[in-house]
């Protein structure tokens, strides 16, 4: 299986960078996990040609390919850092390669409430008509305290943190599977062609 | 009433910014409203918050100056723009401008819902703790289909929707004034008087002092001793002087060092409470102004000087007092480098004094070896020196030889024994005679000097620092390193100087060879160019720098990548760099000191019972004493790593009360922590330090037995004060640590900085430890203070008689 996972910021050092880099190498048997970077992308401005700059079209083609994305926000502010909101645009303006897509958010944070209120933002906009991704139900996965949450080799230093990421990653492949037996043979074409809706 | 408006997007085109016009015109009888573009402000990096671009910068300044806000959101997937999640990111970290900033949120979108799910998302995270903003409640403004709701001069069509807005407005102009009311500044009132509260460090609570006057925080005093080095001395420093120059609690807390950040902030709002006064009102002030100042700057003095330790802040006492300007860097928080940390005294000879003290046990054996030791062993520059020498102490021995000697001589010859060592590959180095000579001449001017600018000294003992060989110790009354430093940084304020802190110079200005001046950074990532007639480079060595240590080393069989120091953590060696980027030939770098007294876990020298070496007793692990313990250092640092590091020091009662720098209070409290044992028997004692009890006992039995005899036929200690008798009976854990390096930049003895080819680089001085050549192998304890008075003295002369005319 192929997973996308997008660091959900562009800062230089970043525990949910450190969370992708944990998954990636926990679950390397599970799961092949491509870790995107955002911190190169321009911001988000609404051209007039509806067309992505070059990296972001590339990570469209490479979401489009992928079995699902996994995404691990950090909070700003109560919500989902800009820089992350302006990829989720670009992506939502040009063309719209989480229509469809199984998507497992997670988050980390230094304080004690483990990003909740970004990620129930980030849900609520994954479900956005232009983004229409396929979130899975039923579970979370917040991690509190995050600069203390590694060991020195990047492992997850408390057993019930890993061990809850290894059940919500287990549901999540699962999820991946059923998705795609819901979805079989659907045409995703028609939802991503049509009108677009935002003010100018 | 001024409003600043902002579209939340960055669109050529958008339907909120035409609402926001429109509102504009609409509204301006009552209120001026004037629209803030998004252009021109990035993407938020939290890499680059301390250099914000100019346009968040304009927009702090535009919101913080308006009665109040007006946000017009576009949705974007379910939520707000990431344009303007981007501006509110920019301004919830450093300016805050939204905090208490009554705002009106409106929205227009091309379908039904009107932003209405983008507008509840901007309510929360204008509601977070970073952004603090006063949005007013109800009064939705949500106007869907916006793109047929507009006439072609940009006009409402819809009277409804105009009279609803009328509505909305003149609601908020209303709230406005109320919630403004809020943001009023709270007076306070303390109860004054000095607040005894805890600040929290790693290794558990830290006492701290704060001092509040009827209406101002004076002072705020946090022991330190039992905290490890680090980052975290630098909160203890930048964060109470902010909280002093703002009259705030507003402060930034240190990344890498927020749980001791907010300790020290709770803490003086703990204070502020018991005071009788409400911290939240001083946590709403604004930031101390320092903290704001995000200017780059350029100046010009006379003298720059980097590093404001002991041998900066003389030598810019010394071009003040010639009637020229001073300015010194700082890269700490606080003034002090080093120097603050000396709990030594320092050395220097006056005969006159000394010779009024009755000669201690043993002395006279010291001196009577040098009378007889043959000059044909001593290297030919200080051979005649020695020879004179010898002649004094022959002169001394045949009378009474009841009291204490000194002389110069001495002075010399001991710093240039002490100093002389070979290294691993079987170099040997010894202090550099002219620079010898000048210390050891001028050591004594250097106490007069310190006497007139305002160090007073403690002329009732004379001491010896640990590792020093003899006793010429000038002891400055209280606190001893502090007292150099506060009596300095005081003259240098009080006489024009100027000393900034938390200004690290990154490189010097350089002219046709000529040094001209430092570049630095300021404490919020601004450029400050200073542009001088000469730098002084008094920056201290490199201790805390271990990559540096271990670059160098060529004495040590080791330097360990964990090894503690007793050093700030800003001797990091930049003065050495900032010389050699000039040119500047490097001298003797392989030689360091460790401090084998230190605490094994802080590298620090005053945790437990420091007391004077005649009354060390230096056991291991297992008990049993190992050295002598009036040897140097390295014999010391050698025999503890002998003997696994790890060993220590034990006193009773009457011993303890010859320490350094404690109080039995915060004895009680290491002793409850467990870095330094008490019992009430030695066997007791043993027992809470995994030894035998028979070993210990028998060790302090014998050591009792030879201080009485005046002989330690064991180790050969010839030394003594006081026995081990009345409990209880106390141990402090000791390990050696990194203290001293020796080797640095070259310089001559009026301080030029000299280059390979030996010709002196033109306006470039160096003074102190960033200096080489003069302890060479080895430095005698109590010889880096009078070095650094000696020396930054030399250096403030040398360069104003030397700048341009």
């Amino acid at each position: 299986m192929n997973l996308i996972g997008i660091v959900g910021t562009n800062a230089p050092t970043s525990t949910n960078r450190q969370l992708l880099q944990y998954m990636q190498r926990h679950f390397k048997n599970q799961a092949t996990i491509t870790i995107q970077e955002i911190a190169d992308f321009p911001a988000f401005d609404e051209p007039e040609d509806h067309r992505a700059p070059v990296g972001i079209a590339e990570l469209s083609a490479a979401i489009a390919a992928a079995d699902g994305v996994i995404i691990a926000t950090p909070e700003y502010d109560h919500s989902i850092p800009a820089a992350l909101k302006s990829l989720l645009e670009w992506l939502s303006y040009t063309d719209r390669p989480l229509i469809d897509k199984p998507v497992l958010v997670v988050g980390a944070s230094y304080g004690a409430l483990g990003t909740s209120r970004a990620q129930g933002h980030l849900r609520q906009i994954l479900d956005a008509p232009e983004l229409k991704a396929r979130l899975m139900p039923g579970a979370e996965f917040l991690l509190a305290h995050s600069q203390q949450a590694f060991t020195a080799d990047g492992d997850l230093a408390k057993p019930e943190d890993a061990a809850a990421l290894d059940e919500y990653v287990a549901q999540f492949l699962e999820f991946v599977e059923i998705t795609k037996q819901l979805l079989k043979g659907r045409s995703v074409q028609t939802q991503q062609h049509k009108q677009f809706a935002w003010d100018k | 009433m001024q409003f600043i408006a902002i579209a939340g997007t960055n669109a050529a085109h958008s339907y909120n910014r035409q609402l926001l016009t429109f509102m504009q015109g609409h509204f301006k009888s009552q209120a001026e409203i004037t629209l803030l573009p998004l252009t021109g402000v990035p993407l938020f990096n939290e890499a680059q918050v301390a250099t914000p671009p100019a346009a968040v910068v304009a927009a702090n300044q535009a919101i913080a100056a308006a009665d109040g806000v007006i946000i017009a959101t576009p949705e974007h997937n379910h939520s707000i723009p990431a344009a303007l999640k981007s501006l509110i990111e920019w301004l919830s970290c450093d300016f805050k401008p939204f905090k208490g900033k009554p705002v009106m949120i409106v929205g227009a979108s091309v379908q039904p819902q009107g932003s209405s799910r983008a507008q509840l998302h901007l309510r929360q995270i204008l509601d977070a703790p970073g952004v603090d903003a006063t949005v007013m409640p109800g009064s939705e403004f949500l106007l869907g289909s916006a793109q047929n709701a507009f006439t072609e001069d940009g006009a409402l069509k819809d009277p409804r929707t105009v009279d609803f807005l009328d509505s909305c407005f003149s609601r908020f102009l209303r709230f406005t004034k109320v919630a403004n009311q809020l943001n009023e500044p709270e007076d306070v009132t303390f109860t004054p008087g000095d607040f005894e509260v805890e600040a929290v460090g790693h290794n558990g609570a830290l006492p701290m002092t704060v001092t509040l006057s009827k209406d101002r925080i004076e002072d705020i005093q946090i022991d330190s001793s039992g905290e490890t080095a680090g980052i975290a001395s630098v909160v203890f420093a930048r964060i109470p002087k902010q909280i002093i120059e703002g009259q705030t609690l507003n402060v930034d807390i240190l990344s890498g060092a927020s749980v001791t950040s907010r300790g020290v902030i709770d803490g003086v709002a703990k204070a502020v409470r018991l005071a009788g006064a409400d911290p939240e009102v001083l946590r709403n002030r604004p930031k101390a102004p320092s903290a704001l100042d995000h200017e780059d700057r350029e100046l010009t003095v006379d003298v720059a000087i980097v590093g404001a330790g002991g041998a900066g802040l003389t030598a810019a006492a010394k071009v003040l007092q010639a009637g020229k300007s001073a300015l010194v860097l700082e890269k700490f928080p606080a003034a002090g480098g080093n120097t603050v940390r000396a709990g030594g005294p320092m050395n220097a000879p006056d005969p006159a004094w000394q010779n009024s003290f009755p000669a201690n046990p043993g002395e006279n054996h010291t001196l009577a070896q040098l009378a007889a030791t043959d000059p044909a062993t001593i290297d030919a520059e200080y051979r005649d020196d020695f020879i004179a020498l010898q002649a004094q102490l022959k002169d001394y021995l045949a009378g009474k030889a009841d009291y204490l000697f000194d002389s110069k001589l001495l002075y010399r010859i001991q710093t240039y024994l002490g100093g002389k060592r070979t290294d691993l590959n079987g170099t040997t180095i010894y202090g550099q005679y002219d620079l010898v000579k000048i210390l050891t001449d001028h050591a004594l001017d250097s106490v007069k000097w310190l006497e007139d600018v305002g160090v007073s000294f403690d002329k009732t003992e004379v001491t010896m620092p640990v590792g020093a060989l003899w006793r010429r110790g000038h002891k400055p009354e209280g606190s001893v390193g502090f007292a150099y430093i506060s009596a300095l940084s005081k003259f240098v304020k009080a006489n024009g100087g100027t000393i900034m802190t938390d200004t690290p110079v990154e490189s010097l200005l350089i002219e046709d060879g000529r040094v001209t001046g430092v570049v630095a950074k300021g404490a919020n990532g601004q450029t400050i160019t200073v542009h001088a007639g000469a730098v002084i480079l008094a920056s201290g060595g490199f201790g805390a720098n271990t990559k540096m240590l271990q670059q160098y080393n060529t004495y040590w069989t080791k330097i360990e990548d964990d090894i503690k120091t007793s050093n700030s953590p800003a001797i990091t060696g930049d003065g050495i760099r900032l010389g050699e980027s000039a040119g500047a030939a490097l001298v003797g770098m392989g030689f360091t000191q460790m401090m084998p007294v230190s605490d094994p876990n802080t590298g620090a020298l005053f945790s437990g019972l420091q007391v004077p070496p005649a009354n060390f007793i230096m056991v291991n692990q297992k008990g049993k004493r190992f050295v002598n313990e009036y040897g140097s250092r390295d014999q010391l640092t050698q025999a503890a790593i002998d003997n696994g590091g790890l060993f220590y020091l034990i006193a009773d009662d009457e011993i303890k009360k010859t320490a350094y720098n404690t109080t039995q209070e915060s004895l009680d409290k290491q002793v409850e922590a467990g870095t330094l044992f008490r019992a009430d028997t030695l066997e007791d004692l043993a027992r809470q330090l995994n030894m035998d009890p028979a070993t210990l006992t028998t060790t302090i039995a014998n050591y009792n037995r030879y201080v009485d005899a005046g002989e330690d036929p064991e180790f050969g200690k010839s030394v003594f004060d006081l026995k081990v008798v009345k409990a209880p009976f106390y141990a402090t854990p000791r390990k050696p640590a990194m203290h001293h390096t020796m080797g640095g930049l070259k310089i001559d003895t009026h301080t030029h900085v000299l280059a390979e080819d030996g010709h002196a680089i033109a306006g470039l001085y160096a003074a102190g430890e960033v200096a080489g050549g003069i302890h060479a192998g080895n430095r005698l304890g109590g010889n880096s203070l009078s070095d650094i008075f000696t020396f930054g003295r030399i250096a403030g002369v040398t360069a104003v008689s030397e700048l341009k005319k």
